[in-house]
């Protein structure tokens, strides 16, 4: 299969900071992802799927059954790079499951399952703020104050930002695979959730303006009279 | 054992020919494949695309000089010298239609996203095209001492 014309019919993303408007719906994104091979899109779509994972549709399953289950649908994965990038959301993701269930304190270290490298040494230095792991990985260390200050938002900001520059170093590295194409959909992803969340946090903000401005005495006044006109 | 040698002279008569065309058909459509898809995500520049997927054809035309430059009665004092010439000269010219190709659609792909570096872009397709050229020139220099 090749993947000249499916690559050059994909368009540019800017960087992650600057993605303000999606330069192709999912709609478009799709019908042109229908170039790709039947065996292909089920490459996509299991990369996909593990990525993004539906924590709905992983509710009733235990944190062991949950890790198994993204073991085995990761081994499925074909591309020994794309299965990286994989496995690093996902250790992400359990790190910072970590973190929360240790600052909720409901649970301990030997209840705790979670996916990758870091497992066992996350349990074995349980009580240490980055659990020993400062070294290996710098943005723990900038992260941990702020999950303590319960900044959920900006934690994943920047997660989001070195999930995106290892895609974009993986999509660079290969030139009309179907690598490249796996990390544009990937890194598509990332973008379209960060503008969700802003649209989301600007309503939040418009919303607290909007309360803020109307609990002012002056305002209230003003209203109240702009009414009195009216009726 | 002659007519093996006489076989080879043959090849190496026609290979710069037929091998020539193997990379330009690889490499035209390689890049063709590329600006296809570039048509897709533009407004406009769309001819500049398909011009630069012909690029690679150039090493099908070098092919036809060198054959028609090494064309000679074939005797089994010549056949060897034909052979090494044409094919040598016919791997060098498929080689480079194909990578060329390549270069071609990476043109198209990052010209796509900043139209302003097209003519730069080209460079490297350019570059390879140099290297064909060498082929070629050199192939009709070394054939003048073939015996006829």
């Amino acid at each position: 299969m090749s993947y000249y014309t499916l690559v050059t019919a994909l368009p540019d993303l800017p960087a992650l900071a600057k993605c303000r408007q999606m330069p192709i719906s999912r709609i478009a994104l799709d019908r042109r992802l229908t170039m790709l091979s039947e065996e292909d899109l089920q490459q996509l779509k299991r990369a996909e799927s593990l990525y993004y994972f539906d924590a709905q549709q992983l509710e009733g399953l235990s944190d062991q059954r949950r890790v198994y289950q993204w073991q085995y649908q990761l081994n499925e994965i074909e591309s020994e790079q794309i299965r990286q990038c994989i496995q690093e959301r996902l250790e992400w993701q359990s790190l910072l499951a970590a973190m929360r269930q240790r600052q909720q304190g409901d649970k301990g270290p030997e209840q705790f399952y979670g996916f990758g490298r870091w497992t066992t040494r996350i349990r074995q230095h349980w009580q240490e703020p980055t659990f020993g792991l400062e070294t290996a990985l710098p943005l723990l260390a900038e992260l941990q104050p702020l999950m303590q200050k319960g900044a959920a938002g900006e934690v994943e900001h920047q997660i989001n930002q070195t999930l995106w520059q290892q895609l974009l170093r993986v999509e660079r590295s290969h030139h009309f695979a179907l690598e490249t194409v796996i990390c544009f959909v990937l890194r598509w992803g990332l973008a379209e959730k960060q503008i969700r969340n802003d649209a989301d946090l600007a309503l939040e903000a418009f919303d607290t303006m909007a309360k803020g401005l109307i609990a002012t005495p002056t305002i209230r006044e003003h209203i109240a009279s702009a009414f009195e006109e009216l009726s | 054992m002659d007519n093996l040698i006489l076989a080879l002279g043959w090849a190496g008569l026609y290979g710069p020919m037929a091998l020539g065309a193997i990379g330009s058909m690889i490499g035209c459509s390689l890049a063709g494949q590329a600006a296809a898809g570039a048509l897709l995500e533009t407004e406009t520049g769309h001819g500049r695309y398909i011009g630069i997927s012909a690029m690679p054809s150039s090493q099908s035309i070098y092919g036809i000089v060198v054959m028609f430059a090494l064309n000679r009665e074939l005797t089994l004092g010549n056949a060897p010298g034909l052979a090494a010439i044409g094919l040598l000269c016919g791997l060098a010219l498929m080689f480079s239609a194909i990578y060329q190709g390549r270069s071609c659609a990476s043109a198209i792909n990052v010209s796509k996203i900043r139209p302003e570096i097209f003519g730069m872009s080209l460079a490297p397709a350019a570059i390879v095209e140099g290297f064909a050229v060498f082929a070629f020139i050199f192939a009709l220099v070394i054939s003048a001492g073939l015996p006829a």
